[in-house]
């Protein structure tokens, strides 16, 4: 009989009593390693609960309850517009993280660098007109579709008694999304990204109060210059991405607990 | 009892860690968790018990219901929807590359602040916003400031902005009720599209430059389209909703006969 004091809670030999396959063992001795670091223990009721209720049987939606497919399933399609705009987010994100190794704006002085690197990406670049072809064409498509997606939710009532602060949330981010439009269509400095920007000084010039200040604050001055291309494109590959990203999370995951609002 | 301990402990012995563990086993008089959350007062009381009492609604609910699980009156996102999304999607994906390859963008004259180019446009999904900005003929001009204007026109444009979008915003808050489909509401779907075409009126009115049309006729047609898609539509759903409404009410409430 040992001195040493018997550990209670000695799980190598009880791993060593059990007699486990090698495949066992190892799972078991990074479970314990694992949880001796993470106290994944303490997590242990919640993933169960997790597994259980992924495999639970779905419920009945309220259209096979009552027996409506017949009645209208031609909505269908138009369900599907939400994932598709975040669809079109994420080939919009991949092609512009591509298109952010070759174009950049200029630190200082002039911004005709800007143009110059969409010529360069244009003309030179293996792939790269095609590549600035499918970031422009995701981000159209984005648009529109986030659109219709709002025009489904808005008459098929989706928005109503459990759902409205999604609706909310929704708004925001489709004025995101028409903010994210605007700052990338004026990172090519050309003659059309140059005068919408000009449109843009003038509203936010025309806001009574504040308007001087967010001129200042987003176009970095009251005429357009480096400065201003320069804050365009920190909000555009910076800002927006992730707070539009946290909120199309937000927006899901709340769809997701909520169920998809059918019309009855 | 465990009081008067930790009393004694404390004058007999001296103590160099400032105290014992401050854990004491439960007696018989130290109160469960409920009894804790029962005594507590004000706003942690209230919160306690809307738990209480919507855990107890639930509850009613699953009781009732003879759904195996839950009692929401939607499609579960996963499986039904997901499985769906995923197939229109990967159409639509294979769709963003072929409109890519077909008419990719083109590149205009670099920017030069001297020459201001005869057509300014923002992209198209903004155009509605753009026209929101030319609506300076609907700025009324007071007596009382001599034929001024309360607001520049700009901030005007500016304005029916935040109008717009403040109106979209509220609408959960105005229609209330069950009805989900067109025929079921036919003031709000009448209202949803006279705005889908006003949407396209007031994009139109954006690129008044490029329309054949005389530019007054745009600007009125751009106000009355809208008002007269909206009465048409009205029209045609409670016309529709006859019969519609008599053929789902007789399927559902043969399933469902109410209460």
């Amino acid at each position: 009989m040992s001195l040493e004091k018997k550990d209670e809670m000695d799980h190598k030999g009880w791993m060593k009593r059990k007699d486990l396959t090698p495949v066992e063992a190892t799972f078991l001795t990074a479970l314990v390693w694992m949880d001796k670091r993470l106290r994944i223990v303490d997590y242990l009721e919640l993933m169960e609960n997790l597994y259980y209720k992924v495999n639970m049987q779905m419920p009945k939606s309220h259209t096979e309850q009552y027996d409506l497919d017949n009645k209208f399933w031609y909505w269908y399609p138009l369900y599907a517009l939400g994932s598709f705009s975040t669809l079109a987010y994420v080939v919009a994100a991949v092609s512009g993280a591509l298109l952010g190794f070759y174009y950049a704006p200029a630190q200082a002085g002039d911004p005709s660098t800007a143009y110059n690197s969409i010529t360069f990406i244009m003309t030179d670049l293996q792939f790269g007109f095609m590549l600035r072809s499918i970031h422009r064409w995701s981000a159209q498509v984005m648009v529109a579709a986030v659109f219709l997606h709002m025009l489904r939710v808005y008459f098929t009532g989706a928005y109503k008694e459990p759902r409205e602060l999604n609706w909310l949330l929704g708004i925001v981010l489709i004025s995101l999304t028409m903010v994210f439009g605007y700052t990338g269509y004026l990172l090519p400095w050309d003659q059309l990204a140059f005068w919408a920007g000009q449109i843009g000084v003038e509203m936010s010039l025309s806001i009574p109060l504040a308007g001087e200040w967010i001129a200042q604050l987003l176009f970095g001055g009251f005429t357009l210059s480096q400065a201003t291309l320069q804050r365009m494109y920190i909000l555009h590959v910076f800002l927006l991405p992730f707070v539009v990203t946290t909120l199309i999370a937000i927006h899901i995951g709340i769809v997701w607990v909520q169920g998809i609002a059918e019309p009855h | 009892m465990s009081e008067t301990d930790t009393n004694t402990d404390g004058s007999e012995e001296a103590r160099t860690d400032g105290g014992g563990p401050g854990i004491v086993a439960p007696d018989d008089e130290t109160p469960t968790w409920r009894e804790r959350k029962e005594r507590t007062t004000g706003l942690s009381r209230l919160t306690y018990e809307y738990f209480e009492r919507a855990r107890r609604e639930d509850q009613d609910l699953r009781t009732e219901s003879d759904y195996v699980e839950r009692d929401v009156l939607a499609f579960p996102t996963w499986p039904h929807e997901t499985v769906r999304n995923l197939s229109i999607v990967a159409f639509f994906t294979g769709m963003i590359f072929f409109l890519a390859a077909t008419m990719p963008p083109h590149i205009g004259a670099p920017a030069n602040p001297s020459s201001t180019p005869a057509i300014i446009l923002p992209d198209w999904y903004l155009y509605w916003s753009f026209g929101l900005l030319k609506l300076g003929p609907l700025n009324p001009d007071l007596a009382i400031l001599g034929g001024q204007k309360l607001t520049a026109d700009r901030t005007y444009g500016v304005l029916a902005n935040v109008v717009v979008v403040g109106v979209i915003a509220i609408v959960p808050f105005l229609n209330k009720g069950s009805a989900r489909r067109p025929v079921e509401q036919p003031f709000w779907s009448a209202v949803g599209v006279g705005g889908v075409v006003f949407a396209l009126t007031i994009s139109l009115l954006a690129v008044k430059n490029l329309m054949p049309m005389n530019v007054h006729l745009l600007f009125d047609l751009t106000f009355l389209l809208p008002i007269v898609a909206t009465t048409i539509t009205y029209a045609i759903l409670k016309t529709m909703r006859e019969g519609y409404m008599y053929d789902l009410n007789r399927r559902y409430y043969r399933l469902r006969p109410p209460k």
